[in-house]
C-alpha cells in the first residue's frame, strides 16, 4: 500500500519519470548495426531549459532595437523603384541577349535599401558562427585534431547531438582553389561551428560573462573609421565580426578546467549573424550585439 | 528630420512654408487662395507640444517557468539526454581523480532523475570506498562554497506591496507613473512637460523627467523619435495638446518627488497602470507597454 501512495506522488511531479515504463515488445532490430530502431522516424528536440538570454531579448531588446532603428515611411505610399542610371547593354541585342549583363559600374549590392521597418523585422539574432584557421594543418592534418576538440568542449556540439537533426556539429572548412605552393582545393585548412538557439545564447552568455571582462587590452570589439565606405557588401548583410586570439581561449571555463590537454590552443573568429539586410544593416546588428553586453570602442 | 515629422504631424504651418526650395511658385489661382486660408490661423488655435516619458525598470529576475513549461523542458531534456553522443572522460578527467568521482556521482544522479530510479545497473564498489569518495566530494563541494542559500526571489517590497520599490515584481517589466494634480483634480500620468523654443522633443524628454522626477537617478531616453502620441479632448476655447511618449530606462537610483505639483509615484506593471489611469489615457498606452 505504501508503495503505491508514493508511486503516485512520483508520478504527480512533472518533470520526474517513476519508473521507466515496463517493455512489452522487444524493438525490432538493424540488421547492419544490430542496433534497435525506435517506433517513430524523427525524435525530435526542441527548447530543453529556459533561457536568460533570450528572454531578455524578448522582455527588453526586441522593443528599444524597433524604436530605435525605426525608419519612418509613410503608410499606404508605395516605395519609388531605384532610377536605372546605370547603363546595361541592350538585353533585345543578340550579342547581349544570352551573357552576363550587370550594370555599367560595377555591384549595386551595397546600395540596396533596407526592407521597410515593421515589428516583425525588429533585428535579431540568427546565428553565431565559430570559425577558426590551422595554418599548420596544411602539412600536418593532425593538427586540427585539437582545434576540433576546442570547438567541441567551447559549444557542446556534434552532429546530430541530443537529436537535433538540423545541427551539423563542427565541420571541417577545406581549401576551395589552389594558391600556388600554399593552398590546394579539398585539403582541410580549419574547423567551424554553426550556433543556433540555445547553444547559441548559452556561447554569448559565457563569452560575455567569463571571457570579455577578463581580457586585459580588451575594451571593445573596435568600430571603422566614420570615413569608412558605407556601400561595402560586409555593411549591408548585417554581421558582426571579431576574433579572440590564442591567449584569450583559456578563460573559457570549459577549456580553464584541462587546458592541458590541448596541444596547442588556437585563436577563434566570432561573427554573429543577424537578420538584418540592406543599407545600415551593420549598425543595427552592432545595435543588436551591445544590448547582449558586448562591448564596442571608436578608435 | 525630426523637426520636419513634427511640422507634419501638427499640420498647421502655412503651405508657402513647406514648398521645396528650387520650384517655382506657381501663379493659378487656386494656390493663392490656399495661401490665403492657411495665413488666417490665430495664435490661440496654435497646438501645445509636451513629451512624456515612460520609464521602464526591466525584468531582474529570470521568468519562474509554468506547470506546462516545467513538464514540456523536462520531457525535452530527457529525450536530449537519451540521444546525446557519449561523453569523453578520459579527455576530461584524469583517471581516478576527485573531479571524475564527483562527476559520476553527479551524473548518476542525474540519470536517476530522468529515467527513473531502476534505470540505472546498481554498483558493485567497495561501500567502504563509495563511503570515502562520497565524504571526498562533499568535502569538496564545501571548500568551493557550494550549498550557500540563495536569495529570496520574492522581496520585502514584494510581501508588503511597496510600489514606490524599485526591487518589487523582478520578473516583470515595471513603468514609472506619477500623481499629479491638473486642472483642479489628481491624475496618474507618466512624466510629463512641455517644449520650450528651441529644443528637440527627445532633449526636452529627459529634462522634463529630472524636472518631476529629480536628478537622483541615471536613466537613458531610448532613440530620438517619439514612439506614440496622445490628443486628449480639448476644453472649449483651448487648445490641442499634443503629448509624444518616449521610453526610457532606469539604470540606478530613486525617484524623488517635490510633494507639490507632483505629489506621489509609484512603480507599477501593465494590470496595475491600466486601473489608475484615465480610459482615453490607457487606449494610447496600453499597446506601448509590455505585457511580461
Amino acid at each position: 500500500m505504501a508503495t503505491t501512495s508514493s508511486a503516485s506522488r512520483v508520478a504527480y511531479r512533472l518533470n520526474r519519470f517513476g519508473r521507466a515504463p515496463r517493455i512489452t515488445k522487444s524493438l525490432r532490430k538493424d540488421r547492419a548495426t544490430h542496433l534497435p530502431i525506435p517506433h517513430v522516424p524523427v525524435l525530435t528536440t526542441r527548447e530543453f531549459a529556459p533561457n536568460r538570454l533570450k528572454d531578455h531579448y524578448h522582455t527588453t531588446l526586441a522593443d528599444d532595437l524597433m524604436y530605435l532603428t525605426y525608419t519612418h515611411e509613410p503608410s499606404g505610399v508605395e516605395r519609388k523603384a531605384p532610377r536605372q542610371i546605370r547603363l546595361k547593354f541592350d538585353p533585345e541585342d543578340p550579342y547581349s541577349k544570352f551573357r552576363h549583363n550587370p550594370p555599367v559600374g560595377g555591384s549595386q549590392v551595397g546600395k540596396k535599401p533596407a526592407p521597410p521597418s515593421t515589428p516583425e523585422d525588429t533585428v535579431r539574432l540568427e546565428k553565431i558562427q565559430i570559425h577558426t584557421f590551422i595554418k599548420e594543418s596544411l602539412q600536418n592534418k593532425s593538427a586540427l585534431l585539437s582545434p576540433i576538440m576546442m570547438l567541441r568542449a567551447l559549444t557542446g556540439e556534434t552532429a546530430k547531438g541530443g537529436g537535433q537533426h538540423a545541427v551539423e556539429g563542427i565541420q571541417l572548412v577545406k581549401g576551395r582553389k589552389a594558391v600556388g605552393g600554399w593552398i590546394r582545393p579539398g585539403v582541410p585548412v580549419g574547423a567551424k561551428v554553426d550556433l543556433r538557439g540555445q547553444s547559441m545564447y548559452d556561447f554569448l552568455n559565457t563569452l560575455t560573462e567569463f571571457v570579455l571582462p577578463r581580457l586585459r587590452d580588451f575594451n571593445g570589439i573596435v568600430l571603422p573609421p566614420k570615413s569608412s565606405s558605407s556601400t561595402t557588401p560586409s555593411t549591408v548583410s548585417g554581421v558582426v565580426s571579431f576574433g579572440l586570439p590564442p591567449e584569450a581561449m583559456v578563460f573559457f571555463p570549459q577549456l580553464e578546467v584541462n587546458v592541458d590537454a590541448y596541444p596547442m590552443l588556437s585563436g577563434i573568429h566570432i561573427h554573429f549573424v543577424t537578420n538584418a539586410k540592406g543599407k545600415g544593416a551593420q549598425d543595427k546588428a552592432r545595435a543588436l550585439v551591445s544590448g547582449f553586453q558586448v562591448p564596442f570602442v571608436r578608435r | 528630420m525630426l523637426s520636419r515629422h513634427v511640422l507634419k504631424q501638427v499640420g498647421s504651418c502655412p503651405r508657402a512654408a513647406r514648398r521645396a526650395f528650387a520650384t517655382e511658385v506657381s501663379s493659378s489661382p487656386a494656390s493663392s487662395e490656399n495661401v490665403a486660408q492657411s495665413v488666417r490661423p490665430k495664435k490661440s488655435e496654435k497646438p501645445r507640444i509636451s513629451t512624456a516619458v515612460i520609464l521602464n525598470r526591466s525584468p531582474i529576475l529570470t521568468k519562474a517557468p509554468t506547470p506546462f513549461e516545467t513538464a514540456f523542458y523536462s520531457y525535452q531534456a530527457r529525450i536530449r539526454r537519451a540521444l546525446s553522443n557519449p561523453f569523453p572522460h578520459d579527455f576530461y578527467f584524469k583517471q581516478g581523480s576527485l573531479l571524475q568521482t564527483r562527476f559520476n556521482l553527479e551524473e548518476r544522479q542525474r540519470e536517476k532523475r530522468a529515467f527513473g530510479p531502476s534505470f540505472l545497473p546498481t554498483e558493485d564498489v567497495d561501500p567502504e570506498k563509495a563511503a570515502a569518495d562520497k565524504a571526498a566530494v562533499e568535502q569538496l563541494a564545501q571548500q568551493e562554497g557550494e550549498g550557500e542559500e540563495l536569495t529570496s526571489r520574492t522581496h520585502k517590497a514584494d510581501l508588503t506591496n511597496d510600489v514606490k520599490s524599485l526591487d518589487r515584481k523582478g520578473q516583470r517589466n515595471l513603468y514609472l507613473l506619477l500623481l499629479a494634480e491638473e486642472n483642479g483634480k489628481d491624475v496618474w500620468r507618466f512624466p510629463q512637460g512641455g517644449l520650450e523654443k528651441g529644443d528637440l522633443l527627445h532633449q526636452a524628454a529627459q529634462k522634463d523627467l529630472f524636472a518631476e522626477c529629480g536628478e537622483q537617478m541615471d536613466t537613458w531616453i531610448v532613440g530620438r523619435n517619439p514612439i506614440g502620441v496622445y490628443k486628449p479632448k480639448p476644453a472649449s476655447n483651448e487648445p490641442q495638446d499634443h503629448v509624444f511618449f518616449f521610453k526610457g530606462h532606469i539604470m540606478a537610483g530613486q525617484v524623488h518627488v517635490d510633494g507639490q505639483r507632483v505629489k506621489d509615484f509609484a512603480w507599477l506593471t501593465k494590470e496595475e497602470i491600466g486601473e489608475k489611469v484615465d480610459k482615453d489615457y490607457w487606449e494610447v498606452v496600453s499597446d506601448i507597454l509590455s505585457d511580461c
